[in-house]
């Protein structure tokens, strides 16, 4: 029956270059990425590439894929949760050489590149997207409560929800039952930790022994107490996040490139891009951001190293610096790779670009969460946002986390 | 007609119970004319546009016109061989009054035990060991077995309704054991059959982890429920196109069981007369 045409796979053309794709519907970047991948085809003549495209379901359908040694030959997904296992499993394959040997370690950042080593020195994939996390403020909002300038500490930013609230308007929207509020908790908490303390505890899940990672939660609980955060915002996700602030109804949100580049034109008008606000005694100088350089890569399967030449040509042209531009000023995405273009129609995308030493930078704690942990950590996000919820509660919700992982 | 004050409950469930079914309706078919800000910002309010953009964005962008039909050609198949699989075997259970055919009932009743999640890794093996993996003719094969537990119970408790005169009256003009089941249970049986093939295609169709594990993410393989969430996606999901896509997806449903539902009315009719 598997020689029935109608109803047999066709994954097996040697012609063919199968990608395992995010983008391809309507995930930000998908009308450039279809867009390159026609113009690539139109310059390799030979060559077809077919797009097999998933959603949040993707490690799943690969690994399943994989287990049978029918997997695709590229595939396109971030560093987080079960792709953090792909390079030791053998799911996918160390690019380390193919890098090198293609001439492409020099049009990656190093921060990516640093990234996407693994502890054994291998090279998990080609960065290709990377993100910026900062926090929007509506300046019109702001001015409407009696706020006259963006908050940057802990202090003026209760002072700022207060006022906020008064005039009915929510103050910091977050997405507490999801990634998003795992996100922003896990830069309240390194508040009073360095990168090596932050990495530390994101790598034991021992938040009671770490007095940085106390006196963080003890902030966090602080500001949740205070009425920081908007209403009920543990059971708030991202979607209903962003669209708290694209509607005005709250006036600060912490959000990655691709939400700051679908911020309508009139809220985008009077926002200002910044850090999260510090406590006195915090080990950073200035208002924190995120960013992480590892959201979307190129991962090369042990089917596509028999295709490596066909792989290669498609990576060379995927890293032209033309093509690259083409996400920036298209799409609005951050990349991974060295380039100066800056977005244009995306406003608060570059200007998150653009922030530079204005901020300091909180550790994204993806890398370093065991993964079997990263979904019992959002659940344990949810607690942790609960008004009334003690510090030690918070404590032992993360750390349960991580037992029962 | 005059109703009586006993009658008032009986009115407030219904209106009740249809609310219950009309409200998530009516939100999904609003919500696929409206952006983000409005479905959140307003979820119940009516759209204040009629524009197709979300259908047509849906439609292009998750190549929701191919996964219909492999969703079509899967769902077909897969109800012809279990009705052809069922229908025999139920025929055959029906009529046996010896320990053997109880028990041969009690083994198809049997498949009610297996959870669906258990049974995903050993399908996922075996799809891989035939050579079938990344196939629909896979979930052709696998659907009817699924099925099959539920299909025959029904079926079987149809056939033992008709009478044992009607079969030996076939049999007197000459009639074969098949033409028996073709022509005196078969058509006696549709209210089953009409039945079944509700219930069948409506878990065919809907059908989503083992196509998605066994067929796979290949746009011209991947049937409707596995191209739809495609268009949800981690950093920013359009909604008002995500639930445009699945009103699309949901026409079918609609046609089939409206179709459906009135041959099942009327072979309950026809078979309460016959018999």
């Amino acid at each position: 029956m598997s020689g029935c045409s109608t109803l047999a796979s066709a994954d097996s053309d040697p012609g063919t270059l199968l990608v395992h794709t995010q983008l391809g519907t309507t995930a930000p970047g998908s009308a450039t990425y279809t867009a390159v991948v026609k113009a690539f085809e139109k310059e390799n003549p030979g060559i077809r590439v077919k797009n097999l495209v998933n959603g949040d379901d993707l490690p799943q359908v690969y690994e399943t894929s994989r287990l049978a040694r029918k997997e695709p030959d590229v595939v396109m997904v971030n560093l987080y949760d079960k792709t953090l296992a792909w390079t030791d499993v053998g799911a996918t394959v160390d690019v380390k050489g193919y890098l090198d040997d293609w001439g492409l370690r020099d049009r990656v950042l190093p921060a990516a590149l640093t990234e996407w080593t693994d502890g054994k020195g291998r090279i998990r994939a080609f960065p290709y997207f990377a993100t910026n996390w900062p926090v929007a403020y509506n300046t019109h909002l702001l001015d409407r409560a009696g706020v006259g300038s963006v908050p940057t500490t802990g202090d003026q930013l209760i002072g700022a929800a207060r006022k906020l609230r008064a005039k009915g308007i929510a103050p910091v929207t977050v997405g507490g039952n999801d990634w998003t509020g795992q996100k922003l908790l896990a830069q309240i908490i390194q508040t009073f930790l360095t990168p090596e303390e932050a990495r530390q505890v994101y790598t034991s899940g021992d938040f009671s022994g770490s007095r940085g990672a106390r006196a963080g939660i003890d902030y966090f609980v602080d500001l949740r107490d205070a009425g920081v955060f908007a209403d009920k915002a543990q059971g708030l996700t991202s979607d209903t996040m962003t669209t708290q602030y694209n509607t005005e109804a709250a006036a600060i949100q912490s959000a990655m490139s691709s939400a700051l580049a679908k911020v309508p034109a009139k809220a985008a008008g009077h926002t200002e891009i910044g850090g999260w606000p510090l406590a006195p005694g915090a080990a950073h100088e200035k208002p924190t951001i995120l960013r992480s350089y590892t959201l979307i890569g190129f991962w090369v399967s042990p089917n596509g190293t028999k295709k490596i030449s066909t792989v290669e040509k498609f990576l060379r042209f995927m890293y032209r610096p033309d093509v690259v531009s083409r996400f920036i000023t298209e799409s609005g995405r951050d990349m991974a790779l060295v380039t100066d273009t800056v977005s244009k129609d995306f406003p608060l995308v570059a200007e998150a670009q653009q922030l530079g030493d204005r901020v300091g930078q909180a550790l994204l704690p993806d890398l370093y969460v065991p993964p079997t942990a990263t979904q019992p950590l959002i659940t344990a996000t949810s607690t942790a946002f609960t008004r009334g919820t003690s510090a030690a509660s918070v404590r032992s919700a993360l750390e349960s986390a991580y037992r029962t992982a | 007609m005059k109703f009586g004050r006993s009658w008032l409950p009986a009115h407030i469930f219904a209106w009740l119970y249809m609310v219950l079914l009309v409200v998530p309706l009516y939100y999904l078919l609003v919500s696929a004319f409206k952006t983000n800000d409005q479905i959140f910002g307003s979820p119940f309010s009516l759209p204040t546009s009629l524009s197709t953009t979300n259908f047509t964005e849906s439609f292009s962008s998750a190549h929701l016109g191919p996964a219909v039909l492999n969703s079509m050609l899967v769902t077909v198949l897969a109800l012809v061989l279990t009705l052809a699989l069922a229908i025999p075997a139920a025929f055959a259970i029906a009529r046996t009054e010896g320990r053997v055919g109880a028990l041969v009932e009690r083994v198809f009743s049997l498949g009610f035990l297996i959870p669906t999640f258990a049974a995903l890794f050993p399908t996922f093996l075996l799809a891989a060991a035939t050579g079938l993996f990344h196939t629909r003719a896979f979930m052709v094969l696998f659907l009817p077995a699924t099925a099959m537990p539920l299909s025959v119970v029904i079926l079987v408790q149809f056939m033992r309704t008709i009478p044992r005169e009607m079969e030996e009256a076939a049999r007197m003009d000459g009639a074969s054991t098949f033409a028996v089941l073709r022509h005196v249970y078969t058509p006696m049986c549709m209210p089953g059959i009409a039945t079944i093939l509700l219930l069948n295609f409506l878990t065919f169709w809907n059908e989503y982890l083992y196509s998605l594990v066994i067929i796979g993410p290949d746009p011209e393989q991947r049937t409707v429920q596995v191209a739809l969430p495609t268009l949800k996606s981690l950093t920013g999901t359009d909604y008002g196109i995500l639930t445009a896509g699945t009103v699309l997806t949901l026409v079918p449903v609609w046609a089939v069981y409206t179709v459906l539902q009135k041959r099942m009315q009327q072979a309950l009719v026809s078979g309460a007369v016959k018999m």
